[in-house]
């Protein structure tokens, strides 16, 4: 626990201090990691917790970003001061949506969210006001001071991220984290001892809608542009389902290790061999299906047994009683 | 009577739809998985098809299904047996599902890549714009022969889980596979005659659809989305009601075109959540 403490610390000053060190290209690749990461793990929390696979978060990334651009064009606010708009955008429409959806099952529940995402597409590619299909430029951009913007989203993908994480891991250690967990585990048993699944998924979809807008608002802020093709593009979710599924789902360190092979594939395949962007999605896809047949949970989950690390480890002791029954390696660990 | 016409003609694509919905139905049911790549082997089938026409001109167009139906059953066999079989027994849903999303993403770029992102049509020469009279009505006669191909497809596949020794092994294994293995009934090898047979079923509606409209690589996507809607707008495990709920998204996407040139499949999407919310165990109220 104080290793963990030290280390986010470590990494939090490394954030404070990174645009001072990096370069310009650097910098916007290390936003874009910290974003994608944050994402990861809302749709990981979603996933990997509550046990609901969303093919339609993409929805959320196109909301935020919308909600941003649009209520800091209309009050001719900061972008920086709207930011906490984009969240509630996902936030309540995830609420309203969660309702009818929450009625199908697995992989109804999938594509049923990826059916409401193509209808917000369609619709905002429709609305004139929204600027139909060529999208939205950042008019209030000019209250932006334009030698800090990059810096400053640098900044903000930082928390963002770092947040996410150490939410997300103070949330598995509380009770409400232990009830998720147990329903990842055993659904049935979970319920069986009290644990309201159905109030958790909605916490836990809305949690992650929120989390999601958040991030698309920021990515397209970069920008300073947003159009529905790109905000509502199929590919975020793809994305953040690869980087969650290669890494290890349902736990918090196998995000971060998606992110790093995500990212690293994309610089070997199209920066260094100089290959185009539709093989990087071959490759990808191909990673993540080898890794599905030989781990289906992952990397991270077959490396941590088999090495014994303990990275962001959100286990307990257990009681002391238990040690007189014989506990295996997994069932000690809840992480 | 103008609308009159487009809700036929909605009807007639609607049987198409039925088609791609029965595809994706079959494998649900049997192996309560969901297919996600469904609507890739589609378009794999249509750009197929549309190499064979080009490779044999002399042949007429509607031939070359013989031969792309047989290989979509071949892909679909060795699809289950090499890559789906390997995770059916995870307890886990959620490997077998993501696990056809990371194939559904492979097959897509791979088309892409291979040929190319222009938009593809399979022409038909005159069969393509030959229409009928009927009652006053302009009918075409290649969406009459789809919708007659689809019912005729419905009543032959229903026949042959019904009453072949082939689809009393199927049902029964749907329902027990632990227990079918007591009779001498491999469960895998039930499942890659499956997928067989659903990938051929849609590789028909992906052809036939590629004729009435034409294609990107990136067109599995709504192929997909449309299957499911038809699905579950016909109440999941329904049969008929597959064939039902197609019509019916067929005629909304078709109206909604009519009042709105540039929606897509919008109205249809749009007819589909509405559908959810009031009457979410479908058209037809399943009984399985």
């Amino acid at each position: 626990m104080k290793g963990i403490a030290i280390s986010y610390a470590v990494i939090a000053a490394l954030i404070a201090a990174g645009p001072l060190v990096l370069g310009e290209g650097a910098l916007r690749f290390s936003t874009e990691c910290l974003l994608i990461l944050a994402m990861a793990q809302m749709w990981n929390l979603l996933a990997g917790y509550a046990g609901l696979v969303s093919f339609g978060h993409q929805v959320f990334v196109g909301l935020g970003a919308y909600g941003l651009f649009l209520i800091s064009d209309t009050f001719d606010l900061s972008p920086y001061w709207v930011l906490p708009v984009a969240p509630l955008a996902g936030a309540v429409v995830a609420a309203v949506i969660a309702l009818p959806l929450f009625r199908l099952r697995e992989a109804y529940f999938s594509i049923a969210m990826w059916v409401f995402s193509e209808i917000v597409a369609a619709l905002v590619m429709k609305a004139s006001w929204l600027g139909g299909t060529s999208g939205l430029p950042l008019k209030s951009s000019r209250l932006v001071d334009l030698d800090w913007f990059e810096p400053m989203l640098f900044w903000v993908s930082g928390v963002l991220a770092l947040g996410t994480m150490g939410g997300l891991f103070l949330l598995m250690r509380s009770g409400f984290g232990l009830g998720l967990m147990s329903v990842r585990d055993n659904d049935l048993a979970a319920m069986s001892v009290g644990v309201d699944v159905r109030r958790n998924r909605f916490i836990v979809f809305v949690l992650s809608a929120a989390g999601c807008g958040l991030a698309g608002a920021v990515s397209f802020l970069g920008n300073l542009y947003v159009s529905p093709a790109a905000a509502f593009d199929v590919n975020w979710v793809v994305y953040m389902m690869f980087i969650v599924m290669i890494g290890g789902i349902g736990t918090l360190e196998g995000p971060i290790i998606g992110t790093a092979i995500f990212f690293g594939l994309r610089e070997l395949i199209t920066d260094q061999l100089g290959i185009s962007a539709g093989w990087y999605l071959v490759a990808l896809g191909t990673v993540g299906v080898v890794v599905m047949l030989w781990s289906p949970r992952g990397i991270w989950p077959p490396l941590r047994d088999r090495f014994g690390l303990k990275l962001l480890s959100v286990g307990r002791t257990a009681p002391a009683t238990a040690e007189l029954a014989p506990v295996s390696g997994k069932a000690g660990q809840l992480g | 009577m103008a609308w009159l016409e487009t809700l036929v003609n909605g009807a007639f694509l609607g049987g198409l739809y039925g088609l791609l919905g029965i595809g994706l139905a079959l494998v649900f049911g049997v192996m309560r998985l969901v297919n996600i790549a469904h609507g890739e082997f589609m378009v794999l089938a249509a750009y197929l098809a549309v190499i064979l026409v080009s490779l044999f001109p002399q042949v007429h167009p509607l031939f070359v299904l013989i031969p792309v139906v047989l290989a979509a059953f071949a892909v679909g066999y060795l699809y289950q047996a090499v890559i789906m079989n390997r995770v059916a027994r995870a307890p886990d849903p959620l490997a077998p599902l993501l696990l056809t999303f990371g194939v559904s993403i492979v097959l897509r770029n791979l088309m892409v890549e291979v040929f190319g992102a222009d938009v593809r049509s399979l022409q038909l020469g005159e069969l393509s714009r030959a229409s009928l009279n009927l009652f006053g009505l302009s009918i075409g006669v290649m969406p009459l022969l789809t919708l007659v191909a689809a019912v005729l497809l419905f009543l032959l596949l229903q026949w042959a889980l019904k009453r072949t020794q082939f689809g009393r092994i199927v049902r029964a294994t749907a329902d027990r596979r632990d227990i079918v293995r007591l009779f001498g009934v491999k469960p895998d090898r039930v499942y890659n005659y499956v997928m067989g047979l659903s990938l051929a079923l849609g590789a028909i509606g992906g052809v036939l659809l590629a004729v009435r409209s034409s294609f990107t690589p990136f067109s599995g996507v709504e192929r997909l989305l449309i299957a499911f809607e038809v699905v579950v707008l016909g109440g999941i495990g329904s049969f008929w009601g597959a064939l039902l709920g197609g019509i019916v998204l067929g005629m909304a996407q078709l109206a909604g075109l009519k009042w709105d040139a540039n929606a897509g499949l919008l109205y249809a999407h749009l007819l589909f959540f509405v559908m959810l919310l009031i009457r979410p165990a479908g058209l037809v109220a399943s009984k399985a």
